[in-house]
Order: C-alpha cells, then sequence, then structure tokens
C-alpha cells in the first residue's frame, strides 16, 4: 500500500510554516537572544526533530502485505534500550494516521527471549538506542526476516546491519541507509527518502548522494 | 571577481518572497504558534526537507553549558552587529546592557563588565575562536587589534559575571566570546567600502569556496585608517592610527564523525597619541607625540570529535603579539595552548563535562626610563583542569556543580568553584541563581614591573633631598592573586508573545584586591647617587562589595519594529583594609558609571531600507572627573538587491562632545568623542 501526500488545503504551508518556527525557537532560544528569553532550554529540540523523521520513515516506507494483520492495524513502535526520547515521540504521534494505521509505542529491555516475545515481534519500527551498542549483532540478527525497520544513532549503525542510522551534521540530522539491510526484511523504503539519505553501500564503503 | 550572473528580476522575487514569509513568521509566531508551545509542535507535518533543515542544538558545547547553566549571557547576532553599523568590536560592544565601554581616544578603550574599568582592566577575559586575547602582560586586552572581518562573525556572547569554572582565572568579572561562522557558512565573495569623518577610510574582502566534498574554506583582508580626534581643550588631537590584518579559516568535514579547523590570522596597527613621561631633568616631564605599533599572528587547529550524547575537542594555538612603543616599551609574547575537553552523558540525568589545558607565555621585553619589567626574559607555564556536572534534579529543575583547578608559576594552584541552579516555573519564566569564585591571577607587571609615575623636582617641601625624587611603581613576588566570591540572581520572563524581559542581579564580595603600599626610599646611582626612589609596591590590601542589577526588555511592537531597552545599576564599595597605606584614593568606586541606560528601535522600512536608532545615557564619572553623556546614534541601511548593501551610520547625533575616560598607569592624553558620519557599501558576489 501506497501512500501519497494529500494536497495541501490553503493554510497548509501556514501551518507548516508556523510549526517550523516553534520548532526553530526551541532550538535558538538560548543562542539568538539567549538575554531575553523565557524558554527552558534544558530540552534540546533534537529528538523531536528525530521523532519527526521516525514518523516521515513510517510514511515512506511500504511494508509487505503481511506484517499487518488488518488494514487498520496500528503501526507499533519499538523503543529498545535507554530511551533518549522520553515523551516526545508519544506526543508527536497521538492521534496521528497514516491511511488507516495509528501509531503505538512499545518500549523494551534487551535480553536474548526478547525475539519470542509477541509485543516485540509486533514491532514495525524499531528504535534501537546507543546504549545497546554492545548486542547490535544480536539485534540485528533477533530481527532478521522481520518486517521490522531497525532506526540506530551509534556510529556504524547501518554498517552492521541496521536500516537506517540517524546522525549530525553540523547541527542539522541527517540520516543513512543500508539498502540491502532494509531489502532482507522485505521493506520498500521510497526513492523520496533515498535521494535525501547517505546510502550505505554493499561493501560498507560510503556514497555520497545529491542532497 | 565579478558577480557571474547580474542580479535578476527572479531574484529580486524570491528575495520578496522570504522577506513575506519572514514576515508571517513573525505573525505566526506571535499569533498561533506560541501558545500551544507548551505542548509539543506537530513536527509531522513538517516534510523531510523541512526537517533537515532544522538546526538542533548541540549537546556539550561549552558555550551551550553556559547559556543552560543559567548565568547573566547576552548575545550580539551578525544582524545586530549590521544593523549597529559598528565598525569595531569595542564600539558593538557598546549594545551589551550593563557593559561599560568608554573610548579614551581614537584607538584605546576602557571595557569592563560590573567595575573595574580601566585602560588596563584585568577582570574581563575575552576569546576570539576559543583563542583568549587577554595578554598576560597585564591580564587585560589590547582592544586596538581585536579585530576580524566584521560580516564573518556568527555572533558575539557576553556573559557578565564569573565564568572561571570553564574559562580559568581572569574571567572574574565576564567572558566575551567572539564566535565566527564556519567556513561554509561563508562560501561567496564580500568587498565593502567606506569611509567617514572619523574612520577616514576602510576596505574589506572576502572570498569563500570548496576543495573537493569535505573541505571548506575562506580568506579575507582589512585595512582601515582614522584620523585624528579633538582634545577636550580645543585642537586637533594625534590619536590617528591605521590598521591592515589578513587570515583564513578552513573547516574540514569529512564524513562521519570528525571534524578538523585551522584558521589564523596576521595584522599590523599603527598607532598615534600624545604621551607625557617623567623626566629626570627639569621641567621633569615632558609631553610630546608619540607612536608605535602592534604586530602580530595566530594560528589555530582544532579537532572536533562528536558522537550521540558526547563530544570530544583538542585544540591548540600559537599566538604572536609584538608591541613597540616608539618611547615607553616593546614587548614580544609569544604564546602556546593546548585545550583539551570531553562532555559526555551519563544516565538519563547528568551531563558532565571536563577538560585539561596547558599554556606557555614566553615573554621578552625592551625597558625605557619609565617603564622596565624584571626579568626582560621568561617562560611561563600554567596547567589547568575543569569538571562540571549538570543534573537535571526533576523535570523543571536543574543543578550545575563544577571547578576548575589551575596552576600558575606566581601563585601556585589556584581553585574556581561554582554551582549554579535553573528553576523554570513555567514554560514562560525561569530563575537562575550561582554562588561562584574566581580569581584574578597576576600578570606578569604586578610582578616585575617598574613605572616611574612622576619625578618630583629636588629641593622643594615635597622632596627637601638634593636628588629628584622618582615615585615609582613596583611589580612584587608577593603580589597574590585577587578573590572574587560572587552572588548572582536572575529572572526571565516572556511577559507576552512579543515581549520579553531578563533581569540579572549581583552581589560581589572581594578580597586581595591590588594596592600600591609605599615602601622605604632609597638612593639609585653608581657610584653617585643620581636620585632617590620612593617606591610603591604592588600589595594587595583592599577589598569590599559591589552590587548592581542588569534589567533588559525586548518588545516586538509590531512586526516591523523592535524596541529594546536596557537598564544598568552598579554600586561599588571597595575600601583599603584598615593596614594599606597606600596614599591613593578609592578609584574602583568613582570610575564606573553607576546608571547607564539605552533604547533602541530597530525599524523595518519599505523598499528594503532599515532604520536603527539609538539613544544612550552613561553616568558621570566622579572619580575621573568626567560628567554623564547622551549619545544618539542611528544607521540607515539599504538593500536595493540583495547583494548589495549601502549603509550610512551617525554616532553621537547630538553632537555631545564628551570626553569618555581618563586613562590610568601610562599617562595618555584622553580625546573627545563627537560626531561622526560613516557610510559604506557591501556587494556579494559568486
Amino acid at each position: 500500500m501506497k501512500h501519497f501526500e494529500h494536497p495541501r488545503p490553503a493554510n497548509g504551508m501556514l501551518r507548516r510554516l508556523a510549526i517550523l518556527i516553534a520548532v526553530f525557537s526551541m532550538t535558538l532560544n538560548w543562542t539568538v537572544s539567549a538575554g531575553a528569553q523565557a524558554g527552558d532550554a534544558s530540552d534540546s529540540s533534537e529528538y523531536l526533530i528525530k521523532a519527526g523523521f521516525i514518523y516521515n520513515f513510517a510514511k515512506f516506507v511500504e511494508w509487505p502485505s503481511t506484517a499487518f494483520a488488518e488494514p487498520d492495524s496500528p503501526i507499533v513502535i519499538g523503543v529498545l534500550g535507554t530511551d533518549p526520547f522520553g515523551d516526545i515521540i508519544n506526543h508527536v504521534v497521538e492521534g496521528k494516521k497514516i491511511g488507516a494505521r495509528g501509531f503505538v509505542i512499545r518500549r523494551f529491555k534487551w535480553s536474548k527471549e526478547l525475539k519470542d516475545l509477541k509485543d516485540f515481534k509486533e514491532c514495525r519500527i524499531l528504535f534501537v538506542s546507543s546504549s545497546e551498542k554492545m548486542h547490535f549483532e544480536e539485534i540485528v540478527e533477533a530481527v532478521k526476516g522481520l518486517p521490522i525497520l531497525t532506526v540506530g544513532e551509534a556510529p556504524g549503525f547501518a554498517e552492521r546491519g541496521g536500516m537506517i542510522r540517524l546522525m549530525l551534521e553540523d547541527n542539522r540530522v541527517r540520516f543513512e541507509v543500508n539498502v540491502d539491510a532494509a531489502h532482507d526484511g522485505n521493506l520498500n523504503i521510497s526513492s523520496r527518502l533515498l535521494t535525501l539519505a547517505r546510502i550505505i553501500s554493499p561493501t560498507g564503503a560510503l556514497a555520497r548522494k545529491p542532497g | 571577481m565579478f558577480p557571474k550572473h547580474p542580479p535578476t528580476l527572479a531574484a529580486a522575487r524570491f528575495v520578496g518572497r522570504t522577506m513575506l514569509a519572514s514576515f508571517m513568521t513573525v505573525f505566526l509566531a506571535a499569533n498561533g504558534v506560541a501558545q500551544s508551545q507548551q505542548s509539543v509542535p506537530d513536527v509531522t507535518a513538517l516534510s523531510m526537507e523541512d526537517l533537515m533543515n532544522i538546526q538542533v542544538t548541540s549537546v556539550s558545547k561549552r558555550t551551550q553549558k553556559v547559556a543552560d547553566a543559567a548565568a547573566a549571557i547576552f548575545v550580539i547576532t551578525q544582524e545586530d552587529l549590521r544593523r549597529s553599523g559598528a565598525t569595531s568590536i569595542p564600539e558593538a560592544l557598546r549594545l551589551v546592557p550593563g557593559l561599560e565601554v568608554a573610548r579614551i581616544d581614537e584607538n584605546k578603550w576602557a571595557i569592563g563588565s560590573r567595575g573595574f574599568n580601566g585602560r588596563f582592566d584585568n577582570k574581563l577575559l575575552v576569546l576570539i575562536d576559543g583563542r583568549s586575547v587577554y595578554t598576560p602582560l597585564f591580564s587585560g586586552v589590547y582592544w586596538n587589534v581585536q579585530d576580524v572581518m566584521l560580516e564573518d562573525i556568527d555572533r558575539i556572547e557576553v556573559i557578565r559575571g564569573p565564568g572561571a569554572t570553564l574559562w580559568g582565572a581572569n574571567a572574574v568579572n565576564g567572558v566575551i566570546n567572539i564566535i565566527t561562522k564556519k567556513a561554509k557558512a561563508t562560501q561567496s565573495g564580500v568587498v565593502t567600502a567606506g569611509g567617514g569623518n572619523e574612520e577616514r577610510g576602510s576596505v574589506a574582502g572576502r572570498y569563500g569556496d570548496k576543495i573537493g566534498n569535505d573541505t571548506s574554506y575562506r580568506i579575507y583582508g582589512k585595512y582601515f585608517d582614522w584620523a585624528p580626534s579633538q582634545y577636550a581643550t580645543g585642537g586637533t588631537a594625534n590619536d590617528g592610527w591605521e590598521a591592515q590584518r589578513g587570515g583564513f579559516r578552513a573547516d574540514y568535514t569529512p564524513a562521519g564523525s570528525n571534524s578538523f579547523t585551522l584558521q589564523g590570522d596576521i595584522y599590523h596597527s599603527g598607532y598615534n597619541e600624545t604621551l607625557t613621561v617623567p623626566s629626570f631633568a627639569a621641567p621633569f616631564s615632558s609631553t610630546f607625540p608619540n607612536s608605535g605599533a602592534y604586530s602580530g599572528g595566530n594560528i589555530l587547529g582544532r579537532w572536533n570529535h562528536s558522537s550521540e550524547g558526547s563530544s570530544m575537542s583538542l585544540q591548540m594555538y600559537y599566538d604572536n603579539t609584538t608591541l613597540s612603543d616608539n618611547s615607553l616599551f616593546v614587548d614580544h609574547q609569544n604564546l602556546f595552548d593546548v585545550d583539551f575537553q570531553d562532555g559526555f552523558h551519563v544516565g538519563d540525568s547528568q551531563q558532565m563535562v571536563w577538560g585539561l589545558g596547558y599554556r606557555s607565555i614566553i615573554d621578552r621585553n625592551d625597558p625605557s626610563f619609565s617603564v622596565s619589567l624584571q626579568p626582560n626574559q621568561l617562560t611561563l607555564n600554567q596547567f589547568s583542569a575543569f569538571l562540571q556536572d549538570e543534573i537535571s534534579l526533576v523535570h523543571s529543575l536543574r543543578l550545575t556543580v563544577g571547578s576548575k583547578f589551575e596552576h600558575n608559576a606566581f601563585t601556585g594552584f589556584e581553585f574556581e568553584p561554582n554551582v549554579r541552579l535553573l528553576w523554570t516555573m513555567t514554560p514562560n519564566q525561569s530563575i537562575w541563581t550561582a554562588v561562584s569564585r574566581a580569581v584574578r591571577t597576576p600578570a606578569l607587571t604586578e610582578e616585575g614591573l617598574r613605572l616611574t609615575n612622576s619625578v618630583v623636582p629636588p629641593g622643594i617641601p615635597q622632596n627637601p633631598t638634593p636628588f629628584p625624587a622618582l615615585i615609582t611603581v613596583y611589580g612584587s613576588h608577593n603580589f597574590q592573586s585577587e578573590d572574587l566570591l560572587a552572588y548572582e540572581l536572575g529572572y526571565r520572563v516572556q511577559v507576552t508573545n512579543t515581549l520579553s524581559t531578563d533581569i540579572a542581579t549581583f552581589y560581589n564580595s572581594y578580597s586581595n584586591l591590588r594596592t600600591a603600599e609605599p615602601g622605604a626610599p632609597f638612593l639609585e646611582g653608581n657610584p653617585v647617587p643620581t636620585d632617590i626612589v620612593v617606591p610603591f609596591v604592588a600589595s594587595n590590601k583592599m577589598g569590599g562589595g559591589t552590587y548592581g542589577a542588569e534589567l533588559i526588555a525586548d518588545w516586538k511592537v509590531t512586526q516591523k519594529w523592535r524596541l529594546v531597552g536596557s537598564y544598568s545599576y552598579l554600586q561599588m564599595d571597595i575600601v583599603k583594609n584598615s593596614n594599606s597605606l597606600d596614599p591613593t584614593a578609592d578609584l574602583p568606586n568613582g570610575s564606573n558609571p553607576r546608571h547607564q541606560w539605552y533604547v533602541r528601535s530597530s525599524l523595518d522600512l519599505p523598499k528594503h531600507f532599515d532604520l536603527d536608532n539609538t539613544l544612550r545615557f552613561v553616568d558621570h564619572l566622579p572619580a575621573l572627573n568626567i560628567p554623564s553623556y547622551y549619545s544618539l546614534d542611528a544607521h540607515v541601511g539599504w538593500r536595493p538587491v540583495p547583494r548589495v548593501q549601502f549603509s550610512i551610520t551617525g554616532q553621537d547625533l547630538l553632537n555631545h562632545q564628551h570626553l569618555e575616560f581618563i586613562p590610568d598607569f601610562i599617562n595618555t592624553a584622553p580625546t573627545i568623542v563627537n560626531r561622526a558620519i560613516y557610510g559604506s557599501v557591501t556587494v556579494n558576489f559568486k
């Protein structure tokens, strides 16, 4: 099932702009006008933006039809290990739908038995926290063959078999995609995403994509 | 070096649209979004491209640590700088609420924070891109050579109050951080040229480009020439100056988590002044036109490693500064500095940052009759380490504790701890408080200076001896660090969507401040005595308290009109200890303005004009006999096309000719500040 972006209503652009400003003001509070702003400088906007990325991944990744029991089964996002998002990710996807599907957030701690857990196997997106970097290979092994999009942050995550790695460059969020790993999970990543990503090629060498 | 494409209609239309967008921005921010700030902004409505363009706060930068750590911080942005029309860093600093900026003559400034201002102010630390620019000679700053291509400044962060835990000794009353843009952000050519009645001519150019995919660089050069001003008594002064400077910055950012920066500058600046020095024979002092030059260069390399949740940096620089005053003093200083820093998260609620530093200072100097420094050549080594932990106690309460540990050749070990607490009461208001200790370690001059201040003729009542008496200030190996214990309390509130205010208050308790204690006079000359020396020896017999408040309010009246108001109050109660015999008055108390305020209006006009007006008031300086003054400045900017900007700046338009300061220690003639007009044109190409 493909998801197309619906034409935005006339005020869509305004709304988008407004949100940009809100996010922006969170990040810029202290740099641009730290002397004058009240805002809470403690909350970095990093994970808010990363949550936005994860929502977009859900939009631009196509799962095999067998991945969902019902047409309106929710997209389960799992967070494995120390959770850097806190409540943010729950707030971001709350009430949101892609097609008929809503979202459910679940949190997991790593153990060998995890791969037999039904709740875990239902994940369609698995965010692997950097706290789990000792177990990346085991985690990759655990989800092998399952239609689970693995997203991580630690350097080398994509090279070590993870599908998407989010990273910071010049204080902006960028991402790299291991296309082979996604294919192994029978996931189809939209070219719209791939043109924005840095592609990790099968040999592990880095190739830059325009954009 | 011409633009590849002339400005087109499309470009103009693009800018028009961008401006429309930015107006909408302000409108929306004011009307819709801010109300929902308590909830999480709906990032799902943003496209991938939008998300990729948003800057996030990085994890453990020094600068952010301090802003987070709750301190009286103020930031001058590139836009503020442009709209102020300032053509030098000292003039730009007049935008900072509560900072004391006074021009002594065209090429000398006294800049201070929270008191103790002077040409040789020693309680303010200034850094340019992480390179400390205070001179260990007198622990102050040569303001006339601290310059960069102003268009390349990203921001100037000013912290009033101590920052010693992170920055070390000398960050006693304030820290000024001048931060230039990354080379990636200056990938174009800029040429700017201007002239006026005070700054007669200036020209500057920068060019930036890429080498391969991963390396960005820029090079710049600039030159300016200032006409002499006038004496307070009338007549043209001898305080003109000129400077030329060039430099580069290259950033190598390969894929992955490492990045490298290499940057450097060289400069030469020649200045004139009217100098009075004591002399041996009648009339025992002479006043004459003097000149001199500052020259130097620096090179800095930095390695950054950042991964999720942690960042590390290693920075090294070398800096050479040569001061050659034709009549007073020649000083060559070579400084080598290594600095390592590492920041990381501990669990979910703690952020730790620690670092190590080493600095080596090699100084060589040539004396004159009135100034000399012993020894003539020396090398000093300084070692430092710091550790700071930021702990989220509960969601709205953040505690920062840390300390710096330093070792220097003069006073041995020093430690500078602080505790800071930030309480975010509501999303719109926060309170912070801090207790910190800072020290000001001895400068070379306080150890080994001999400065003859004046000569008292022989055979008069004040000096009945047959020899001229040299009133001479001496450094001393017994001189200790000056100590500060600072208590700060601040409050920030976003009153409405368009109005925010920030209040910082402080009580500073000083001890071991410098005095000049009289010593036993002695005869000089071999084999026949030629003069009698009346020594005054650097000592630490002064202390006391200062307190004050700085308030700033920022009001966006409409989308196109912004008003900024600032008021600052300073009370100094510094007294000599009862055992001090220093005969001079308690100078620091009366040489800083008690009241300062300004109102600044920034207006966006149609047809791409913008207009800024600032009315400033600076209170009188009773100890220096300087009256209070008002100053009205104006700046008009016009961008007929995006790549061209015209600018006209008028300073002190009320033409309230005034002196701003009287120099200390070195007796140069102060000159007046009067009406100045300056026009410039800036062209971007590529």
